[in-house]
């Protein structure tokens, strides 16, 4: 009989942070929605002892804490903490027409340092060197870097077919830096594609230091509140990675977010194809659910301004949230893109403040309960005063209005003509419309307002791998399930249940003009032992 | 003649994508290349065929090898130099002004490269007025135009110099080197005189490119809807709308033949086109009936940002429009038909121009 236990998820986000707790079978039995603190740690360590003490549940059956963050994206976009980062490549004589780094914006580039430089070494397609290493001439560079750089990234050309030149340059650097040196290696970053990869390499090098920090933060509010749990942080493909990988591999926490509310909002709705709105304070971010994950994106993900080749879920904002802001101009109503964000309880109507937002309507209708509000019949006139029109004819247009956008935002994610399910989430879900245009229903589910963290609970684990062979030399089905044995161990060894191992991704795709190279791809899921 | 600047770079680049007709290679890689090259040497001159004096030499410069390779292994940058130096060598004399071969694709962008580095004109003209997958498919091969000499160099250094008896000849020995050089190459080919290029290259194909790019690139400045902007600009029949359901591939000697399906939305909900692609999309059919054929081209766009999509990159979901394109009035004869047409590329059907495929809407 397997034990009961229970698991605890968090989602900080810019405005709140949110936490559930949830038994072993799934079955949310605590939630709050805190303020998101400026030092993160203490929103996380309220939002968490709120759903112990809520949930009355013994704190030694606390077995798994699932936190989603968009620390990592924050820290790349406001260019906060980043790593002086070197970066070293492995490809001469090809590769030098397009240096490292050419495409990163002026201010990354700064920030990161100029350490960028190019060896010789890297493969052909078919494995053959395109020449070998040189350890002086990679020493010395390392020579160049020492006491310069804080990280360093390695790629090489065709790593992902074979890694070894990556790995022989990281253990001299280590020799030349010393082993505190933090290293990413290409080959464990992204896909196909030199510059993407190197792109992503070079950024996870750079948050290797934040990472480690928020890790560290993570892990002693846990221990500070008495839990001993399994720590795991939210990976972009709405998959886990425990705290070591986080700080191995933190690039790929990025985005992780809309992952996680799409997957929540499918589990709690219990439907598994459908169109998932996320409303917030500022946005409605509509993603599209296809057998429980979210779509992926076609476009090659830009973060923080550079170009790399993560997939990430395909996801259409409107600027549309509780705090949107609503001005009247020439009789028609506007609304957003701007909004009041987190100063709503100071900013709007219903509180005393001046600007009209859309809760101020929800909140007169008595549709919503803020604490703090005004007794929705003043409220009214208020409002009324304010736009200096009658309430009623305002809140018909700002209802069309809010109807008109939504049913476009269902448009654009919808990919054929047939009318899908819409699921609502997000705090600001209660400004949907229960009818929409195209939706063959608008589902409301319980405990909607805390999906992104519900999804973050009910994550499973993945892993992934990518190659290009030579079908004239090895056999193709023999690799392909040769690479599947490799990922499916790698996944064993994340902590998967080998029962539950799902195949996501299979794939072997001949390449144009190169007789007899394929491309194979293996990505597996599971979910994590009990 | 005209300054091509770093911005002018991006405008060609989406504009090669478009004439790439899902082949040619991303041009990604090329216009960082060209836009480095620029930065460093200078804004290249663009300058019309008609502005050539006679006995001038011109050599279309150009990237050889496989897409997926080509974003994997680098350029060096040299190998281009090398091939074009190894052909003034070869000649005897120096090279007056380059050109690309075809102004689809990665090699729409990458002559400006060479153009910044060697400092001489770029003439604003190409052999195919589009993207094709094989080195004799040019104008040149209608006009007679020898492609030989070939001359080729990879990043490693080696080089050769081809005399093939015939232009097929050309692609099948250069293709079977390159394999050996790991996939890709630079080559320098059809060495002309001025005189020849303004007979037998489509001109003025350089700032169409450009203006197809500006199209979809300003729309959103000029508060217009980029697809609309483009159909304008390039007089394109808008063939199919649609979301991709369906993609099968299969590699035939050095080639991916495929097929991908398009299940219809709004106007031609129930309906199903199925497009077929060689790298480059060669023949789109609506519910089995032919709506277009090559060498009339064929594009495929992204419905949410009006980007075109490259074969490669082609995903299940993605919403599209298909639209359809009149190729250069060369490739509409009956020796155009025969080198590029869908008997060339194992088709049973007959070439019918695009406009009286769909004329009745």
């Amino acid at each position: 009989m397997d034990k009961i236990y229970y698991k605890i998820g968090v989602d900080v986000g810019g405005t709140n942070t949110d936490a559930v707790l949830v038994s072993n079978e799934n079955e949310i039995l605590a939630k709050t929605k805190q303020t998101t603190s400026l030092d993160i740690s203490s929103g996380i360590e309220k939002a968490i002892k709120k759903v112990i003490s809520e949930g009355n549940i013994p704190i030694g059956e606390i077995k798994y804490i699932m936190l989603g963050t968009t620390h990592c994206t924050n820290a790349l976009v406001e260019r906060k903490e980043l790593n002086k980062t070197g970066a070293i490549r492995i490809g001469l004589p090809a590769s030098s027409a397009i240096p490292i780094m050419t495409d990163f914006p002026e201010d990354l580039k700064v920030i990161l340092g100029k350490h960028n430089y190019l060896v010789h070494g890297g493969y052909e397609f078919d494995g053959r060197l395109i020449s070998p290493l040189n350890e002086d001439e990679v020493k010395n560079f390392l020579l160049k870097m020492k006491g310069e750089v804080e990280s360093l990234s390695i790629t090489g050309v065709f790593s992902k077919t074979l890694p070894d030149q990556e790995l022989q340059v990281s253990e001299w650097a280590k020799e030349v830096l010393g082993g505190d040196i933090k290293i990413s290696c290409s080959h464990q970053v992204g896909g196909l594609g030199l510059l993407e990869r190197e792109n992503a390499s070079i950024l996870n090098s750079a948050l290797k230091g934040v990472a480690t920090k928020m890790v560290s933060a993570f892990k002693e509010t846990i221990d500070k509140l008495g839990i001993n749990a399994q720590l795991f942080i939210g990976q972009n493909d709405g998959t886990l990675m425990s705290l070591e990988q986080v700080q191995e591999f933190p690039v790929l926490t990025i985005s992780s977010g809309p992952t996680n509310s799409i997957r929540g909002a499918g589990a709690l709705s219990k439907i598994s194809n459908g169109i998932v709105i996320d409303v917030g304070g500022t946005t409605s971010d509509g993603g599209v659910l296809v057998n429980y994950f979210p779509r992926e994106s076609t476009q090659s993900a830009q973060i923080g301004g550079v170009r790399t080749n993560f997939r990430m879920p395909d996801v259409v904002a409107v600027g549309l949230g509780g705090g949107t802001i609503i001005r009247i101009e020439n009789g028609n109503c506007k609304l957003g893109p701007d909004s009041v964000g987190y100063q709503l309880k100071e900013k709007g109507i219903a509180f005393g403040g001046t600007i009209l937002t859309i809760s101020d309507f929800f909140i007169a209708e008595e549709q919503l309960e803020i604490e703090g509000t005004k007794t929705p019949k003043n409220l009214k006139n208020n409002i009324s005063i304010v736009v200096n029109l009658p309430y009623e004819s305002i809140l018909q247009k700002v209802k069309e209005t809010i109807q008109f956008e939504i049913e476009k935002l269902v448009d654009k994610l919808k990919t054929d003509g047939k009318d899908i399910p819409v699921i609502a989430c997000g705090g600001g879900a209660f400004l949907l419309p229960t009818k929409i245009n195209g939706a063959s229903k608008v589902l409301f589910p319980e405990h909607m307002e805390v999906a992104n963290a519900f999804g973050a609970c009910i994550a499973q684990i993945s892993s992934e791998e990518e190659i290009v062979i030579n079908t004239m030399q090895n056999n193709e089905k023999q690799e392909l399930e040769k690479l599947l044995e490799k990922v499916k161990s790698n996944l064993l060894q994340k902590g998967a249940l080998e029962s539950s191992i799902d195949v996501l991704i299979k794939e072997s795709i001949p390449l144009a003009y190169l007789p007899g190279a394929v491309k194979l791809k293996i990505k597996l899921c599971g979910d994590l032992l009990n | 003649m005209q300054k091509i600047t770093s911005e002018d770079i991006e405008y060609i680049a989406m504009g090669s994508t478009v004439l790439g007709t899902g082949g040619g290679g991303d041009p990604y890689i090329g216009k960082l290349l060209a836009k480095e090259a620029i930065k460093e040497f200078g804004d290249v001159s663009l300058i019309k065929a008609d502005e050539l004096d006679d006995d001038a030499l011109v050599v279309p410069i150009a990237a050889f090898g496989a897409p997926m390779i080509l974003v994997e292994k680098l350029f060096s940058g040299d190998e281009f130099i090398k091939a074009f130096e190894m052909m003034e060598s070869y000649l005897g004399r120096k090279i007056d002004a380059i050109m690309p071969i075809e102004a689809g694709g990665l090699n729409g962008v990458i002559p400006f490269s060479i153009a910044a580095q060697k400092q001489i004109p770029l003439v604003d003209a190409d052999g195919m007025g589009r993207a094709f997958p094989r080195l004799e498919m040019t104008t040149f091969t209608l006009h007679g135009i020898p492609v030989s000499p070939i001359t080729q160099a990879d990043e490693k250094g080696n080089k050769n110099v081809y005399h093939t008896i015939d232009n097929t000849w050309g692609e099948t020995l250069v293709g079977a080197t390159t394999i050996q050089m790991g996939g890709s190459c630079a080559i320098g080919c059809y060495p002309m005189s001025g005189k020849q290029i303004k007979e037998a290259a489509i001109h003025g194909i350089v700032s169409y490119a450009k203006s197809l790019g500006k199209a979809i690139l300003d729309a959103k400045y000029l508060n217009l809807n980029p697809l609309d902007s483009l159909i304008e600009k390039a007089e394109a029949i808008k063939l199919f709308t649609g979301k991709i359901s369906n993609i099968s591939v299969k590699t035939e000697g050095r080639w991916n033949k495929g097929v991908c399906e398009i299940t219809g939305l709004n106007e031609h909900q129930n309906s199903l086109m199925e497009l077929d692609f060689q790298n480059e999309f060669l023949m789109a059919k609506k519910d089995g009936k032919s709506v277009a054929i090559t060498p009339d081209l064929i594009v495929l766009i992204d419905a949410e940002n009006a980007q075109p999509i490259t074969a490669e990159t082609i995903q299940y979901g993605t919403r599209v429009v298909v639209l359809g394109m009149k190729a250069h009035k060369q490739w509409r004869t009956e020796k155009g038909i025969e080198l590029a047409g869908p008997k060339k590329f194992g088709y049973k059907e007959n070439y019918t121009p695009i406009e009286e495929l769909n004329k009745n809407g």
